[in-house]
């Protein structure tokens, strides 16, 4: 490392909101984009051959992978034809050292909370029916944090619709007299999938909006927003923490991300499998 | 069990499909599947994955995909006074890496697992320079297809690591599991051919230094065929070993 890259670099580490404020005042982030530009996205279905169906997304350095297993269980009472729809993230101590080894953080499960949200409206439960009252498939969506460099929540629900998309369920029978469901080893079915959300997050600083914020300036975000927005440019969810505020070119930020979000999902979506 | 309010919870209960028709098994006598008795599936090595932690590498060895991160050396929390830094090695398998689903609860096979990679890599890091500080490993094996070539693969990517984060060693740690099955000794057994063979022995050295760092057998073996498996291991260590040499001066380079 040169002796000013050095310098530069304790610099972030000691002062990073001056640094930050340094190349936005140039009108560049440090990793080099304009404001409004979205890191790179790529998507790689079907590589877990132990998984029903598995994605595996990068986000810039940001790298999530997530698989569905499907297991059979007993309906509840008062939902006898419904299945399960179980998504949960993990953010390990390997992807950042922002972590620790043991039991979901904080982030962790508000992140988790969020997806099992966005993600109830996307399969009818109903679908998941094998036998009314008796069997229903039960859906693991498990995601998994390799790299944590921000904007974790754009990219662990890009993962899990796809790898919900990639899922394929055994054909499945039940035999009233024994009681048991068998499946078979051949015979395959994709999910019915109604709706693929994508989500598209934007952070504040000092009255300026980015867009896909990085590790490095999430922490000094004073306000962050999420948009989803499904494949026809309806809004799924919105989720905004922190004050909005005039951003530079006028309006108001809310519509603003709303505008740039829906045009951002159509540049999407020949990306996702 | 008691309900994890920190997750996202299913059912109480659930259970993996039952097939209708089994898939085809192996009977004795029946020569290897795919490969020859002494060949290894390929190895893909990757430095340097994880931006965030000091080093990094992913191994893919066929259907196998770990990915491991060395944080440090940090200060040494919550612990007294020590000479000699410390080695923590977590390893963490994800849901879906095994045919079974695996729920996110500690059990006791990544334990055992962390612990062969320690001894695997103890000696082979020159903790004796770090006084007062730790150095954190972490391991996630995406997928899984036998726990011995977890075992190797795991220290193999960790030593790769170590040496991407800067951390000074004596040398760099490859390993590589053996079975034998029937009459004859299979090289990096898959789960399948663990679950055939009398026994395993995994084997970890530093081919520079022609030392053995670890040797962990398990299950029946007579001692001449225990030897000749830690020969063939210590061969096809050798071989790792130029594999991970050139993975990091490729990683390097760039």
């Amino acid at each position: 490392m040169t002796d000013s890259a050095l310098k530069a670099s304790i610099f972030q580490r000691l002062h990073p909101r001056a640094y930050l404020e340094r190349f936005v005042a140039e009108d560049i982030r440090p990793d080099g984009r304009p404001f409004d530009a979205w890191r790179d996205v790529s998507v790689n279905v079907g590589s877990i051959s132990t998984a029903n169906g598995s994605a595996l997304v990068r986000l810039g350095e940001t790298t999530i992978v997530c698989g569905v297993k499907a297991e059979i269980a007993e309906p509840e009472l008062d939902t006898p034809e419904d299945g399960f729809l179980v998504p949960n993230i993990d953010l390990p101590a390997l992807c950042s050292p922002k972590f620790k080894p043991g039991p979901p953080s904080d982030e962790a499960q508000v992140l988790s909370d969020r997806l099992n949200e966005v993600l109830a409206s996307i399969i009818p439960l109903k679908s998941l029916v094998i036998h009314s009252s008796k069997a229903v498939w039960v859906l693991y969506v498990d995601a998994t944090c390799i790299n944590y460099d921000g904007n974790v929540f754009d990219a662990a629900l890009i993962a899990m619709v796809a790898a919900l998309r990639n899922t394929l369920l055994p054909k499945a029978t039940y035999n009233i007299e024994t009681g048991l469901t068998s499946c078979s080893r051949t015979v395959t079915t994709p999910l019915q999938i109604l709706k693929t959300p994508v989500c598209m997050s934007f952070g504040v600083f000092d009255a300026t909006l980015l867009a896909d914020p990085t590790a490095f300036e999430e922490p000094l975000l004073d306000t962050t927003i999420s948009i989803v927005v499904d494949e026809k440019g309806d809004l799924v969810s919105v989720v905004q923490l922190g004050p909005g505020v005039d951003v530079s070119g006028g309006g108001d930020t809310l519509s603003t991300c709303i505008s740039a979000a829906k045009s951002r999902r159509v540049l999407l979506e020949g990306q996702i499998p | 069990m008691a309900l994890d309010r920190r997750r996202i919870n299913g059912p109480e209960d659930s259970f993996p499909p039952v097939f209708d028709s089994d898939v085809p098994h192996w009977s004795p006598a029946d020569p290897r599947k795919g490969r020859s008795p002494s060949e290894i599936r390929p190895i893909f090595l990757q430095p340097g994955l994880i931006s965030q932690a000091n080093g990094s590498a992913y191994i893919e060895t066929a259907k196998t995909k770990i990915a491991c991160a060395v944080y440090g050396p940090r200060q040494s929390k919550n612990t007294a006074y020590s000479e000699m830094g410390r080695l923590n090695v977590e390893v963490k398998f994800t849901p879906f890496s095994c045919a079974r689903r695996r729920a996110p609860m500690r059990d006791a096979e990544d334990r055992s697992i962390a612990v062969a990679i320690h001894q695997a890599l103890v000696s082979s890091v020159r903790l004796d320079l770090l006084p007062k500080s730790t150095i954190d490993i972490f391991i996630t094996i995406i997928e899984s297809d036998g726990l011995d070539g977890c075992v190797a693969s795991g220290s193999v990517a960790a030593s790769t690591a170590l040496a991407d984060a800067g951390i000074e060693l004596f040398g760099l740690v490859t390993s590589c599991a053996a079975s034998v099955v029937g009459t004859e000794t299979w090289l990096d057994p898959t789960e399948e051919e663990a679950r055939l063979s009398n026994g395993t022995l995994v084997l970890a050295c530093m081919p520079a230094l022609k030392k053995i760092t670890s040797v962990w057998q398990t299950g029946e073996m007579k001692v001449a065929e225990a030897m000749g498996c830690m020969d063939a291991c210590q061969e096809k260590c050798t071989e790792i070993h130029s594999v991970v040499a050139q993975a990091l001066l490729e990683s390097a380079k760039t």
